[in-house]
């Protein structure tokens, strides 16, 4: 790794570009746009993160804190978790533990640094860690390794038998740092007996270690609070879902960004809440006057993303959208799967509920919530049994009434690299042109941005989308 | 004597399952060390661990896999579909890996495009990744509901003393391997480690009686004869990944060293600790199966994996360790940096390679590096 990026810590340079980065609206606009000179590699996502308008600027406001809360944890006496992006950090909050979600603060070095994360992910390798594993861990996590970001205290993950890929990284990591570690198993099913059984015992002995590890008892008040937060962002989300069927699509293309990253740092926390309200506000008023949220007004295709997004230098992936009138229509990381979503009746619906009446049904509500975490709940199995993949992706791009298909994910991802191709022909049998993009979503050096774009309108232009 | 091993461990249906087979016998294919075999030898069915030796090209299995995925599973699909495992009656995809575990996937579809593919019998199993007492409960409703196939497809009865006199002969070779091990941890080695290899692999392949009566004759032989090998060589220990090449053995031993211990996805590795034979022997089984903890795909026990490579490489005297995983193999490939590290400074030597599946595509390569990790083991 380079000398100059052990100096300072990870976490703490993604703090302060973040605090110099929401002060930039301060002054007057001809104030920031003399600021935007100095910042040449920076001002891209600023200026992507300062279109969305307000939702935008709440958003700055949410990484921010999520950021500062990691940095200032050891002096507020916190414990921090290391934590992945499919594991609802809603308990951690539950229980006053602050989490390092790594996927997350991986996107937030690729979109806003030119270098991205790139050292951190090769440092991994340095030290060991198969270069072939997945990018969205190598990223951030090669800085926690290298003891260039703030002390862990413990790893809690959730993806056992979901990815190896992702388990792999995290135990490496607690070997590595020698941390105490905890993964949730999930098996295969979703909805049978067994599994719900097994859910609820694995997800109250990980309680048991948090507790263990804090020193601190799972606060009822705090939990009961934290689920009827949680509860109102499903409302909200809903809400917006319910919208984003209309054609056009009233929701501006970077929101589902922010519904799934909103989702990842601050679920069942105020924060997020009134983002949420925010952005549904807009759509509202969208879906009022017919208009698309795209920019330039005109809705000319409808995208479904049936993995993750393109996470390269300042949201480029969103920029292309926009500009080529392609609405988003969101991911495998958009949608949480409550028993009120609008979609749910379409994927067998087997939403989890949230009921605050008990300790003991608040923790089910919340094991259940887990167990529909993105990747939890729809690559654990077989792609094409029921629940899975398969028959999510098909049903959410019906429902949304999607022209296409697009893939994006890594290299690392054993799991969908496995069935890719396969999905990708049975989608196509569902009549959705589907493309499978071969770059990697947080490093460019595989493909870069400009090849992984050029090869996604082409798919446009030869399938005749547009 | 190690012919029957040689030639089970060299070919993809040996002499003596294409025997049993001629007689009625059924044979079902299982892909991970996790399953417990005793079941299916319980059903009267051979239960023969499968294998990608003798792929030649992989154009059909990279029309269903994406191109990062490990090239184990590739070839057993490409066998499967080009009609090489015609003789199965079955098949058991666990979830040993990701890319494993898609197998199940792959293979369905590839069956639906090369008719005749996908045998009758196709069960996705489903394996836990810790070994607290909720997921052994779990683990013994998966065998159950094994047995339940089994019994429905196959019309064959497995009862409780069949289980156990199944765990019974496996315990008994188990005993076997366990000695026949020793007897390479000793300063005169009677047998070379690719021979003895091949007696593990074989023994995942061959029906159970036939290869523990093989293998009680071949100990006795190897025990009583005066071939002493390995004087004045390196002793070396392979750990990693899947192989059951012998060839990779081969190698290291024609550049000059023994192997004298192995910790891999096949062999010995998996046959460290005994069923226990009394009390219900389906939770026996889950108990055993999922407390060997020797695979990286259990999160969270490395320590204990390197304590038993550390114990393993006390008791056959090695002098190096040689680390393999086949590419895209992250469970290994990092699991293998985690153990580099914490041998080399006990001041083990240890050289890593990552390679293709296979019968050793790149030989040359790989046996310039054993060469030069053999020199430095030297100075």
């Amino acid at each position: 790794m380079r000398p100059e990026l052990s100096e300072y810590p990870f976490d703490w340079m993604l703090w302060r570009s973040l605090i110099s980065a929401s002060r930039l609206k301060h002054g007057s606009e001809k104030e920031y746009q003399s600021a935007l000179r100095y910042i040449p590699y920076f001002k891209g996502v600023v200026n992507t993160i300062y279109n969305m308008g307000s939702p935008g600027q709440k958003f700055l406001k949410i990484i921010e804190t999520y950021v500062e809360r990691i940095v200032t944890a050891k002096e507020n006496n916190r414990k921090v978790a290391m934590t992945t992006f499919c594991f609802s950090p809603a308990l951690l909050h539950a229980m006053d533990i602050v989490p390092v979600s790594l996927e997350p603060m991986t996107v937030l070095g690729s979109v806003m640094w030119k270098r991205g994360c790139l050292d951190y992910m090769d440092f991994c390798t340095d030290i060991g860690f198969s270069e072939t594993g997945c990018s969205s861990q190598r990223g951030s996590m090669g800085a926690y390794l290298a003891r260039a970001a703030s002390e862990i205290d413990f790893i809690v993950i959730d993806s056992a038998g979901v990815c190896d890929t992702n388990s792999n990284a995290f135990s490496f990591a607690a070997t590595y740092l020698n941390k105490p570690f905890y993964g949730l198993n999930y098996p295969a099913t979703l909805i049978d007996d067994q599994t719900k059984h097994y859910h609820r015992d694995d997800y109250r002995n990980m309680i048991t270690f948090l507790e263990t590890h804090t020193g601190k008892k799972l606060d009822i008040d705090r939990l009961r609070e934290v689920l009827n937060q949680h509860a109102k962002q499903d409302a909200l989300i809903h809400e917006i879902e319910e919208l984003q069927m209309l054609v056009p699509n009233p929701m501006p293309v970077t929101y589902n960004f922010l519904i799934y990253a909103g989702r990842f740092f601050f679920s069942g926390v105020s924060l997020y809440t009134e983002l949420l309200e925010e952005m549904l506000e807009i759509v509202k008023q969208n879906a009022k006057q017919g208009k698309s949220g795209l920019t330039g007004g005109q809705e000319k295709l409808r995208a479904f993303f049936i993995y993750i997004d393109h996470y390269s230098l300042d949201l480029k992936l969103w920029t292309l959208l926009d500009q080529r009138g392609i609405s988003h229509l969101g991911n495998i990381l958009s949608r949480g799967f409550s028993a009120k979503a609008p979609y749910i009746k379409y994927v067998q619906n087997h939403g989890y509920q949230i009921d605050t009446s008990t300790l003991d049904s608040m923790i089910d509500s919340i094991t259940e919530i887990n167990a529909r975490m993105p990747m939890v709940r729809s690559i654990r199995g077989p792609y094409d049994l029921p629940h899975m993949w398969l028959e999510e992706s098909a049903a959410l791009a019906k429902l949304l009434k999607a022209d296409c298909c697009v893939y994006n994910g890594t290299p690392g991802c054993r799991n969908t690299w496995s069935n890719v191709k396969l999905i990708a022909n049975d989608l196509e049998k569902h009549g959705f042109p589907t493309h499978i993009m071969y770059g990697d979503a947080f490093d460019e050096r595989v493909e870069s941005w400009e090849i992984t774009s050029t090869r996604l309108e082409e798919f446009f232009t030869i399938r005749g989308l547009l | 004597m190690i012919d029957i091993f040689l030639n089970a461990a060299r070919t993809i249906e040996p002499n003596a399952v294409s025997e049993e087979k001629q007689h009625g016998k059924l044979v079902v294919g299982y892909t991970c060390s996790y399953l417990p075999a005793e079941i299916l030898h319980a059903a009267h069915i051979i239960p023969m661990r499968l294998r990608g030796i003798e792929t030649h090209s992989l154009e059909i299995a990279d029309s269903y896999y994406g191109p990062f995925i490990c090239t184990f599973p590739k070839c057993l699909l490409q066998l499967a579909s080009q009609g090489s495992y015609h003789f199965l009656d079955g098949a058991i995809i666990s979830t040993g890996c990701d890319g494993m575990r898609r197998l199940d996937e792959c293979w369905r579809k590839a069956g639906s495009d090369y008719h005749g593919s996908l045998p009758s019998f196709f069960h996705y199993f489903d394996v836990p990744h810790k070994r607290e007492s909720y997921a052994i409960s779990w683990f013994i409703e998966e065998i159950r509901k094994l047995i339940q196939h089994l019994k429905t497809h196959f019309n064959v009865k497995i009862t409780d003393d069949a289980i156990r006199q199944s765990i019974q002969l496996y315990n008994h070779g188990r005993r076997l391997m366990f000695e026949l091990d020793s007897l390479r941890h000793t300063e005169q080695v009677r047998i070379s480690g690719a021979h003895a290899f091949a007696v593990s692999v074989a023994g995942t392949i061959l029906p159970r009686e036939l290869f523990t009566e093989q293998l009680a004759l071949f100990l006795n032989h190897v025990k009583n004869t005066n071939t002493i090998m390995g004087k004045n060589q390196k002793r070396l220990m392979v750990v990693g990944s899947v192989n059951d090449d012998l060839e990779l053995i081969e190698l290291i031993e024609q550049c000059g060293a023994i192997v004298v211990s192995e910790h891999l996805c096949f062999g010995i590795r998996n046959e460290d600790d005994l069923v226990n034979e009394t009390g219900d022997p389906v939770a026996a089984l889950a108990d055993r199966y999922l407390s060997n903890s020797a695979c990286p795909r259990m999160f969270g026990y490395f320590s204990e994996r390197l304590n038993l490579v550390k114990e393993k490489i006390q008791k056959a005297h090695v002098h190096g360790v040689i680390m393999q995983n086949i590419r895209f193999c992250d469970l290994h490939g990092s699991e293998n940096g985690l153990m580099e590290h914490a041998l080399e400074a006990l001041g083990i030597p240890c050289m890593r390679i990552e390679r293709e599946y296979g019968s050793l595509t790149e030989t040359g390569r790989i046996k310039m590096r054993i060469q030069a990790f053999l020199e430095r083991i030297e100075s």
